[in-house]
């Protein structure tokens, strides 16, 4: 059956509109980034299957998503796949690259590829900060001021964090006698809302006070309610009181900082991949972005035992989420240079025009179409003259008009009426 | 419009034309020696029926080419793992003998279990179900694996030249007798009648559908895959493959193409206990110290040379083609022209058609306004390369695996296809509007220097071979 659309299923254009809104998202990242000492990279949009499929990456769910195929010279058999995720290429960068950093500061723009059905869209792009250094539990707070400056600075604010550590879940599942294979299928069927699944692990657990249920459906504003779940669990699950403590850490210093932040324990389905505290940015109440702690990651990819941690911010959610103002790309403050002819010597000087516009600070256009209708506020004509060339100004918003002779007395007339830096 | 059943070629063929007849559904020109694919329903009006490879029904049925299909369960999942597709619809098990794929390695290797894979990096894969193996890999979390798909004969590959075969069979017994240690059972299950969901939702198949569905026995669940647990374990050692540096290795192809192989040894002087015109085992024994033999499809020839499991392979000019075509940086090359096995890949298309050449056909495609040139092919590198070469502006890419000669005009527009008489042609009612490649046997080896100990016994051979062999190959149109 062929597609009646000549673009590929789940593959979007980015029209002139949204190019903008995405350049504003870009923008704002790159210059917090910036200003937070984070250097940016680039990795590659292929990369090896092999990267993500060992154990504590990518998860099956997501590695049967993956877009992998024999390159042109993969008669060794060795698979290659279209980047599913951008933390696992920059970890990779990272160990073949910049191992002898003790920290490395890194942030990105680049897009993921993943399968989706129907029209849901299998190209996505991130905004992604990695921090690779054993930062905890600065690391942490550092990241999620960024991401909230990110997301305030595009008038996404108030931005809400929530918060989660998987080894709240692993350390009931581990106290139950599950393996770590078992506890990521048990944990994904409770993630799917499986009522026995919660039963079986309350079985194994005969000590339990209070019922899981409190744990995995519950939510907490900070430290207070970390205490309760402490409270509640610890004496059942003794292991539980490390990554509580951890987590009332963080949020007990965010929220010093003038974060909201709110605790809820089962938030993420791919808790193979974090180690440590998980964080979740919701703005406008929908999800913008997220990330956490992955201390086993550069290790898995071969490289030296070093904890990491990162974030993403997924651009087209925000570039849709960005506040309408954003949109309206103001071209009212731009010139339009009209040539009256095609005659080489008016064509010339209406090109010639354009540079020394530009260089008042002015954005430029040629009227390319004869009658087309612009949105400048200015209208330069060029037209044959006794002298040779002639130009004239008309001013949309004031609708006057002036002759000039020389281009440098349009030039100065427009600088002295306020166009141009 | 005509209900359209999809029925299976091959060893599923009896089993399903008797159960068809059960339910009262007597089909002629099945099982009864006919060539044809389209065999005929007795009595019941409004019925097209097409017999294909049981590989290539779900494909059939997920692009909506056909109503309803029978094939077995792994076929079905090979698609369905890798592209999941809401277009194919199970509607039930039927009550013919299930079948199962089995994960094994080589009896006499280390790899005893399921987890003594754990944490073995770059583990080799052989299977005709390369999805289904992937899915496996993947579930277990073998680290940096690699998968190879082949055509055929995957039990003959460990442990030399894989690691691991996932393979059909009967039970762990029959694994064993292949001289395998089946390690865990992948997917179990009988085949299974689907259909193309739009159909289900708009069109009246009661006919076929009716009688089927009333038939006792069979059922099951959808899913008959068993795919296992992460095995989780730190990265280990890789195993050993080196392979002895004094050895030769040959490969002998199987199938058609056999019987021109076996008397091409004969002609190098080249004895070979268990490789003749009459038969074959899968590890034929040679009279001259240092040289191993071994018999695969020969499709999967190429890349087993460029891998450098082989030394040399006995295949032909048409898979090398297509091995290149896909990897063109592959390390192989045609060394001897041995002549055998000729034909011409040709461009196909239904004798109503009113062209005499390609041209011809995609003006007329043009004119009609087709969407799209729909190409089938055992060859899809070398049929992609054709489209492309020759302009075809949209086309759609059909790999099948065999009972080519039916899909032309239905199913497909053009068909690349190796034409020796063109007397299956004509049968078929079909016709070549375009002769490119002429193929024959030919003896294939790496480009790179082999190692010390193995140079001389290879140039030999390959004289031997050369001398053997016929007029160097036509080149390629």
């Amino acid at each position: 059956m062929v597609e009646e659309s000549p673009r590929c299923r789940g593959m979007r254009d980015l029209l002139p509109a949204d190019m903008a809104r995405f350049r504003r998202v870009e923008e704002v990242f790159r210059t917090a980034c910036l200003a937070w000492g984070y250097q940016e990279v680039r990795t590659p949009t292929i990369e090896h299957l092999h990267l993500f499929t060992a154990a504590g990456t990518l998860s099956p769910q997501m590695l049967g998503r993956v877009y992998s195929f024999l390159d042109w010279d993969g008669w060794s058999g060795e698979r290659v796949v279209l980047r599913p995720d951008a933390t696992i290429p920059t970890a990779r960068l990272f160990v073949e690259r910049l191992q002898q950093e003790k920290l490395a500061k890194l942030f990105y723009i680049q897009n993921v590829f993943r399968f989706a059905e129907g029209d849901e869209p299998r190209e996505g792009w991130q905004c992604g900060v990695e921090l690779v250094g054993d930062t905890q539990p600065r690391g942490e707070v550092e990241l999620i001021l960024l991401a909230c400056q990110t997301l305030e600075r595009l008038g996404l604010g108030p931005v809400e964090v929530r918060l989660f550590h998987p080894g709240i879940v692993r350390s009931v599942l581990a106290e139950a006698g599950l393996e770590r294979a078992d506890q990521v299928r048990v944990y994904d069927r409770i993630l799917d809302g499986d009522p026995t699944a919660l039963a079986e692990v309350e079985e194994r657990l005969p000590s339990l006070g209070a019922p899981l249920r409190l744990l995995f459906e519950g939510e907490g504003a900070g430290s207070a309610y970390l205490a309760n779940l402490g409270s509640a669990f610890q004496k059942a699950v003794p292991q539980i009181a490390g990554p509580l403590e951890e987590l009332a850490t963080l949020v007990d210093t965010l929220s010093a900082l003038g974060c909201r932040c709110q605790v809820a324990a089962a938030l993420v389905g791919s808790f193979e991949y974090y180690t440590g505290p998980v964080f979740q940015f919701v703005a406008d109440g929908e999800r913008a972005g997220g990330g956490g702690r992955y201390d086993g990651l550069i290790a898995l990819v071969g490289g030296p035992d070093v904890a990491a941690c990162g974030f993403a911010l997924d651009v087209a959610k925000l570039a849709r989420l960005l506040p309408s103002a954003e949109e309206a790309i103001p071209w009212q403050e731009a010139v339009c240079v009209k040539p009256s002819s095609d005659r080489a010597d008016v064509v010339v000087a209406a090109f010639g025009a354009i540079g020394p516009l530009q260089q008042l600070g002015l954005r430029t256009e040629v009227a390319l179409v004869r009658d087309a209708p612009s949105a400048c506020r200015w209208e330069v004509t060029v037209k044959p003259s006794a002298g040779g060339i002639g130009y004239s100004l008309y001013d949309r918003s004031k609708k006057r008009r002036r002759a000039f002779a020389k281009l440098d007395d349009l030039l100065a007339a427009l600088e002295a009426t306020g166009g141009g830096s | 419009m005509a209900l359209k059943l999809a029925l299976p070629a091959g060893q599923l063929a009896r089993p399903t034309d008797e159960l068809l007849r059960r339910a009262g559904l007597i089909v002629r020109g099945y099982t009864d020696g006919s060539r044809s694919y389209r065999p005929r329903l007795s009595g019941r009006r409004g019925v097209l029926l097409r017999v294909f490879r049981e590989k290539d029904i779900p494909i059939q049925i997920a692009l909506g080419n056909y109503d309803l299909g029978i094939c077995g369960l792994a076929w079905l999942k090979e698609l369905l793992t890798r592209y999941p597709s809401e277009a194919v619809v199970q509607l039930r098990a039927l009550p013919l003998g299930p079948s199962s794929l089995y994960v094994a390695a080589a009896s006499d290797s280390g790899l005893t279990s399921l987890d003594s894979l754990a944490g073995v990096p770059g583990l080799r894969l052989v299977s005709e179900y390369p999805n289904l193996t992937e899915a496996f890999a993947l579930s277990a979390r073998l680290p940096a694996y690699r998968v190879f798909a082949v055509s055929g004969a995957a039990e003959a590959y460990p442990p030399e030249d894989a690691d691991l075969a996932v393979v059909a069979a009967g039970s762990e017994e029959e694994v064993r007798e292949q001289g395998l240690r089946p390690l865990c059972r992948l997917l179990v299950g009988s085949p299974w009648l689907i259909g193309h969901r739009r159909s289900l939702e708009g069109k009246d198949l009661s006919t076929v559908l009716g009688p089927l569905m009333a038939l006792e026995g069979g059922r099951q669940r959808e899913d008959g895959l068993e795919l296992p647990a992460g095995l989780a374990a730190p990265p280990g050692s890789p195993l050993a493959t080196e392979r002895p540096s004094t050895t030769v290795r040959l490969a002998l192809p199987d199938g058609h193409q056999q019987p021109s192989a076996a008397a091409i040894l004969r002609a190098a002087g080249l004895s070979c206990e268990g490789y003749d015109e009459q038969g074959w085992v899968r590890r034929p024994r040679s009279s001259l110290e240092g040289l191993d033999l071994k018999v695969i499809r020969p499709q999967d020839m190429p890349q087993q040379v460029a891998l450098g499991n082989f030394d040399l392979v006995v295949s032909g000019r048409d898979c090398l083609m297509e091995h290149l075509l896909q990897f063109p940086s592959s390390p192989v090359e045609e060394v001897v022209d041995l002549g055998g096995g000729q034909f011409d890949l040709s461009a196909v298309v239904s004798e109503d058609m009113p062209a005499d050449s390609l041209a011809e056909a995609v003006e007329l495609w043009r004119r009609q306004g087709l969407k799209a040139i729909r190409v089938a092919s055992e060859f899809p590198a070398i049929a992609d390369h054709y489209a492309r070469q020759n302009h075809f502006w949209r086309y759609q890419l059909i790999p099948i695996s065999g009972a080519s000669e039916g899909f032309v005009p239905e199913d497909a527009d053009v068909l690349i296809e190796g034409v020796q008489t063109g007397r299956t042609l004509a049968e078929n009612k079909l016709k070549t509007i375009d002769r490119f490649l002429h193929s024959t046997s030919c003896l294939i080896a790496s480009k790179r220097r082999p190692p010390p100990g193995r140079a001389k016994l290879l140039s030999q051979l390959i004289e031997r071979f050369r001398q053997a062999g016929s007029p160097p190959p036509t080149a390629d149109r």
